[in-house]
């Protein structure tokens, strides 16, 4: 198999116009765009971590509220408590996030499919109850975190940005590279791919780590922002729930599907927003209907129909091969 | 005799807990699907007996015998009509579409079940108001609530009704024979889809059970779901996947875990003792205690 190249030209001038553009914000957006872009920027870094597991490791998991949880926390108590200063937290975050997923990522692949998705719900109910048990973290009420209300709204904008670019580019890498093979393989057919020789457990986890890690430095963004955390909200299933719909919506296994999941997402928090249930409602209606329709979501689609994609990460077979039945995504 | 007491509850509550877990192993047992609504399938069967049939004057004994048959048809026509979708070509010979979209289309529902209960029965707390809710029954000492004792002794009611569908009937041998070889019960004249129907309503009825005796023994709120969800997948994880007994069995062990953290750390370590002891169990036990042993 070789990566496919496509037409490099457009792409590349496509990618530019948008890094130019985003780059440029504070020149032609106030601050409702800045707002919204960075919300923008978070929610598509979350959903491009969630789909590196259930779009490409095959890993569906309702879990990852875990590593916002602890992304926000380290940050927090690094500011707070160990007077780190903001920036050192921020880098802890992610460091303290992939080193706990080892330990959990050992436990919860014990269980498979489902009920690896449910468990990986129950590692993070583990944290939320601890930390709305303990004194030190603030109980259930949380923490300020001071310094963060001194950072510029636009120093945040261009590191929610830069971490967007940064992780996408990360995936890109990850995907092209001979994890990125292994981890599709495993997608699409673990047994297969453990007799080839690809240590499952091994590839599984890497994709699970860097996940934790790029999830955690996002969550320590979103509590610069905030600048407040909170267990009940910290670790809410809400945000598994925010991330599998833009995956899914967008297109699971494509790395164009959560970027176009985000800006669904928030397009429609913009619109319903004021309304709780009827918002969610939607987005639940919204996904059921996707994954029974058109489970390649919209990225998928636009894939399948028109051929088109923005970054080159899918592989064709060798010529010779052609004639012998292929899997989707190899 | 504190402590005497706080076991005989966990055991009791335990047979509730049980319940709430045999509704996801069946689905899953039949169907591969873990079925993230069962959850608020529960809730959804105690708000409709709470908020509608008591309201409207149905006696609540009553009212728990309308609610288990409504429920079997909510569970069959959602697997009928949107959860079997999901399964997609796996119901034709040879080809697998994973586990992906079953969970997706499960957890969507969930969201939608939960918003929906939040919008038309708002989010006050519910519980249903009956003589059996503050009786009790006194032995040597110790008061046990009347209303533990009936949620064990209906869970138990259940479990033997289950095994006796399963192990002893047709349709027992034919949901079986799906669960174990799909092709070859094709093969046999035996339908997936009606038989996934069928299983998702027999286990949305036992969801429906379970509901009345969750209104009758604690308060709900729209968002219990989740935790109901999580109840019946730790019952499912202790007690061994794909064995009913089991289930049941990691019933008892999580309620008493539950209620002995509560006992000696305070109440608001009741969830997290329950949910530690699970862990361990996966660390230590990952097989469960009651394995199904046939391949």
């Amino acid at each position: 198999v070789t990566a496919a190249r496509g037409h490099r030209w457009p792409r590349a001038a496509i990618a530019a116009v948008l890094v130019i553009a985003l780059a440029a914000c504070p020149a032609w957006g106030g601050d409702g765009a800045r707002t919204t872009l960075i919300m923008f920027a978070y929610y598509a870094a979350l959903a491009q971590m969630w789909n590196l597991l259930a779009g490409y490791a095959g890993l569906v998991t309702f879990g990852q509220q875990l590593f916002l949880g602890l992304g926000g926390y380290t940050l927090a108590v690094g500011c707070e408590r160990l007077g780190l200063g903001i920036w050192p937290a921020f880098a802890l975050a992610a460091v303290v996030a992939g080193a706990l997923a080892v330990p959990v990522g050992a436990l919860t692949f014990r269980l498979k499919g489902g009920y690896f998705a449910v468990g990986s719900w129950l590692v993070a109910e583990v944290f939320r109850l601890s930390v709305g048990n303990s004194a030190y973290l603030g109980n259930a009420s949380g923490m300020f975190i001071r310094p963060a209300r001194s950072v510029d709204p636009w120093v945040v904008y261009y590191l929610a940005v830069g971490l967007l670019v940064a992780l996408v580019a990360l995936v890109v890498a990850m995907l092209r590279s001979r994890a990125g093979i292994a981890l599709m393989a495993i997608r699409d057919a673990e047994d297969a791919a453990a007799g080839l020789g690809v240590n499952v457990w091994r590839v599984k986890l890497l994709a699970f780590v860097v996940a934790a890690a790029g999830t955690g430095l996002v969550a320590a963004l979103i509590t610069v922002q905030t600048p407040f955390i909170q267990p009940n909200a910290a670790f809410s299933i809400q945000w598994s729930a925010a991330a599998s719909f833009m995956a899914v919506v967008g297109g699971l296994g494509t790395v164009e599907g959560p970027l176009v999941g985000a800006a669904v997402y928030v397009v429609l928090q913009d619109k319903l927003g004021a309304i709780g249930e009827i918002h969610l409602i939607v987005l639940g209606t919204i996904s059921v209907i996707v994954m029974l329709v058109a489970p390649r979501g919209i990225a998928g689609f636009v894939r399948d129909r028109f051929g088109w994609t923005l970054f080159p990460v899918t592989r064709r077979p060798p010529r010779a091969a052609a004639s012998t039945p292929r899997s989707r995504g190899i | 005799m504190q402590l005497v007491e706080t076991l005989i509850n966990g055991c009791l509550l335990g047979g509730l807990y049980g319940l709430i877990g045999l509704g996801l192993s069946i689905n899953f047992g039949t169907m591969r699907v873990v079925h993230l609504a069962h959850g608020d399938l529960i809730v959804l069967a105690a708000y409709f007996l709470v908020v509608v049939l008591v309201p409207a004057g149905v006696p609540p004994l009553a009212a728990a015998v309308v609610v288990v048959p409504v429920l079997f048809g909510v569970g069959w026509a959602l697997q009928r009509f949107i959860v079997g979708h999901s399964l997609g070509r796996r119901l034709d010979p040879g080809l697998g579409r994973g586990v992906l979209p079953p969970l997706i289309v499960t957890f969507g529902l969930s969201i939608v079940l939960q918003n929906l209960m939040l919008h038309y029965a708002t989010a006050d707390a519910r519980t249903l108001q009956s003589s059996l809710a503050s009786a009790g029954v006194a032995i040597g000492g110790i008061t046990i609530p009347t209303v533990r004792l009936v949620d064990f002794a209906i869970g138990l009611a259940c479990l033997g009704l289950l095994l006796l569908i399963l192990g002893r009937t047709a349709l027992g041998r034919a949901l079986r024979a799906t669960s174990d070889d799909l092709d070859t019960a094709r093969l046999l004249g035996i339908d997936p889809r009606r038989m996934y129907a069928v299983a998702a309503g027999i286990s949305a009825a036992t969801g429906g059970v379970a509901g009345v005796l969750l209104a009758a023994t604690s308060t709900f709120y729209p968002s219990t779901g989740s935790e109901v969800l999580l109840v019946a997948f730790e019952v499912v994880v202790v007690g061994g996947l794909g064995s009913l007994v089991g289930t049941f069995l990691g019933g008892l062990l999580l309620a008493s875990s539950q209620l002995l953290g509560a006992h000696f750390l305070g109440p608001s370590y009741a969830l997290l003792t329950g949910h530690v002891v699970v862990l361990g169990v996966l660390v230590f036990r990952p097989q469960g205690f009651l394995p199904r042993t046939a391949p």
